[in-house]
């Protein structure tokens, strides 16, 4: 991967309104996040009528460490989904405004263009990570002694919990890359996307759901196969009971990134550019 | 053979229904200004973009002197191309688009305020792209091909969109350009600029090579080279006086006469010495766009 690449498709990003009309979206979604994440912990302890594996992951989320991770990755779900839709854009853009055909005069061997945006990608992911992070380190604090939590930035999981943060958002950069070779239209990618994105979650988590009810338990630890619910899976403090591991979330997103990549290139590599 | 030629072998592109380009061969030489002409949907843009790598051929080959354009070494500093008008982002600047290619290129940014300069736009630079005219987009197009100095220009309808003023320019800067022994192909459907502009042509249609040479011996092939027009209240003497110079005259709808295979100067002689008396004695170089006409008649149509 050529650095002057990488600095030229960062440039372009620089260079438009795109980033900063992103950045303004990104602000109340990630205050609403935060904000989200504090109520539920202040609301306290679950519910009666549940079931125990169901009961037993509330207690397991309500532990001082796993506030601690979950708060301090606040802003996750909405950063990605402004991740995965500017990485989209970073090559729908191209064709929408008919760009394709000077960046690949300039760079005819369209693999290093491709590998170029997925760097650029994965750069403008982990810059909304680390505002979210820092965001995070200056806020929840003040929100854990509101909490009665301490604010534990000495424990190893909040940290490798960040750091698996620091993955999930350059993971999802690539994937959100793959997606706008694969959906070249401008339009096409950014709602499928983001319908799927925000919407697809739940839909495919009530299917499971409603799988695992009525043909077989086992459906439910196939949920980790949503992308989502694996980049969630991955920053959780500990293992939550009935979960897969956290490295079979990240496992689960770096072959969603390493699938739409490959495609991705191989197909961006045949096609005509007319 | 120098990559500055331009050598299209056998090039063949078909879609699903379509034969855009059919077994088409020809050469572009360097220092000249070629024109490659043909009607609507003659395949010339594919041809283009089968030369530059963009469009992959079903079969035959497009190269620069023999290395395809994705092997040139340093492509933006050997062909520069001028494809669609509209190609940069609405929202961009005009410096910051080409300021994105220096990028990539591993040009100094410089580089862009100085073409820019060599095409007029700086006064507008730091505008959006969004706001240019047609003309104005042209001229940033044709800022981007300069930006490497290459040796190969290519341009796909430059004159598209450019006021009789921007026509002139565009005609200068290209010329010049062919005289510092650069490669220039222009692609165009408007015939009246391609006389005026090209030393070459390359004419297709349907695909398919129609002619292929220096402008004046395609108009000479084709019985409408070289002529001189003369008006004279003495036709019938003129005429007798010109077949002593082997030279033949045809009355013309308007009356006057065309005289093939003499000179102006040979044929005023003759008339002074056959004391006919001349009202208008002009030397006429062939008409292009007749040729043209003539040699694509029935290929024109939408395919």
């Amino acid at each position: 991967m050529s650095l002057s690449l990488v600095n030229a498709e960062l440039f372009k990003v620089r260079t438009t309104s795109i980033w900063w009309v992103l950045g303004i979206v990104l602000v109340p979604l990630y205050a609403a996040s935060v904000l989200v994440n504090w109520a539920q912990f202040a609301a306290g302890q679950p519910d009666e009528g549940l079931s125990d594996t169901q009961s037993a992951q509330i207690e397991a989320a309500l532990e001082p460490v796993n506030v601690a991770t979950t708060l301090y990755t606040s802003g996750q779900f909405f950063g990605v989904l402004i991740v995965v839709l500017l990485g989209a854009i970073i090559v729908t853009s191209e064709f929408f405004h008919l760009t394709a055909t000077t960046t690949f005069l300039t760079t005819p061997r369209r693999e290093s263009v491709i590998l170029a945006k997925f760097g650029a990608a994965v750069v403008i992911g982990l810059l909304v990570w680390l505002i979210t992070t820092v965001l995070n380190l200056i806020v929840v604090p003040l929100i854990m002694n509101q909490l009665d939590v301490p604010a534990q930035l000495g424990t190893a999981a909040v940290w490798r919990a960040i750091g698996l943060n620091a993955l999930a958002f350059g993971l999802w950069a690539i994937l959100g890359v793959g997606v706008g070779v694969l959906i070249r239209s401008q339009i096409a990618a950014t709602l499928v996307l983001a319908i799927t994105y925000v919407v697809g979650t739940q839909a495919i988590g009530l299917i499971f759901f409603l799988l695992s009810e009525w043909v077989a338990e086992w459906f439910n630890k196939l949920q980790v196969i949503v992308p989502t619910t694996a980049s969630q899976l991955m920053i959780s403090g500990t293992e939550l009971p009935g979960n897969p591991p956290r490295w079979v979330g990240a496992a689960v997103l770096i072959g969603y990134a390493a699938v739409t990549g490959v495609l991705g290139t191989l197909i961006t590599k045949r096609r005509d550019i007319s | 053979m120098s990559t500055d030629e331009i050598v299209v072998e056998h090039l063949t592109k078909q879609y699903k229904r379509l034969r855009a380009v059919d077994d088409l061969s020809f050469s572009v030489r360097a220092g000249r200004v070629t024109g490659f002409l043909g009607p609507n949907g003659a395949g010339k843009t594919t041809t283009l973009r089968m030369l530059l790598g963009l469009v992959t051929p079903t079969a035959g080959q497009a190269t620069f002197g023999g290395t395809r354009y994705a092997e040139l070494a340093d492509p933006i500093k050997h062909v520069g191309a001028v494809l669609e008008a509209s190609s940069a982002h609405r929202g961009r600047t005009g410096r910051n688009h080409l300021r994105m290619i220096c990028r990539a290129a591993g040009l100094p940014d410089s580089r862009a305020d100085e073409v820019l300069t060599i095409v007029g736009l700086t006064p507008a630079a730091n505008r959006k792209f969004k706001g240019y005219s047609l003309g104005m987009r042209q001229r940033l197009g044709i800022a981007a091909a300069l930006l490497g100095d290459p040796r190969v220009l290519i341009l796909d309808e430059p004159a598209n969109g450019l006021d009789p003023e921007g026509i002139r320019w565009m005609r200068d800067l290209l010329k010049a350009l062919a005289a510092e022994g650069r490669t220039v192909l222009v692609s165009s459907h408007l015939l009246g600029e391609m006389q005026l502009l090209a030393d070459d042509v390359v004419i297709v249609a349907a695909g398919k090579l129609i002619r292929q040479g220096p402008v004046d011996d395609v108009l000479g092939t084709m019985g409408t080279g070289a002529h001189v027009r003369v008006r004279t209240p003495q036709p019938a003497e003129l005429k007798a006086a010109l077949s002593e110079l082997n030279a033949t005259a045809t009355e013309q709808t308007d009356g006057s006469l065309m005289v093939v295979g003499a000179e102006a100067a040979a044929i005023g002689h003759a008339a002074f010495a056959a004391s006919v008396e001349l009202h208008e004695l002009a030397t006429e170089r062939g008409d292009l766009e007749q040729v043209f006409l003539q040699l694509t008649a029935g290929k024109a149509g939408i395919r």
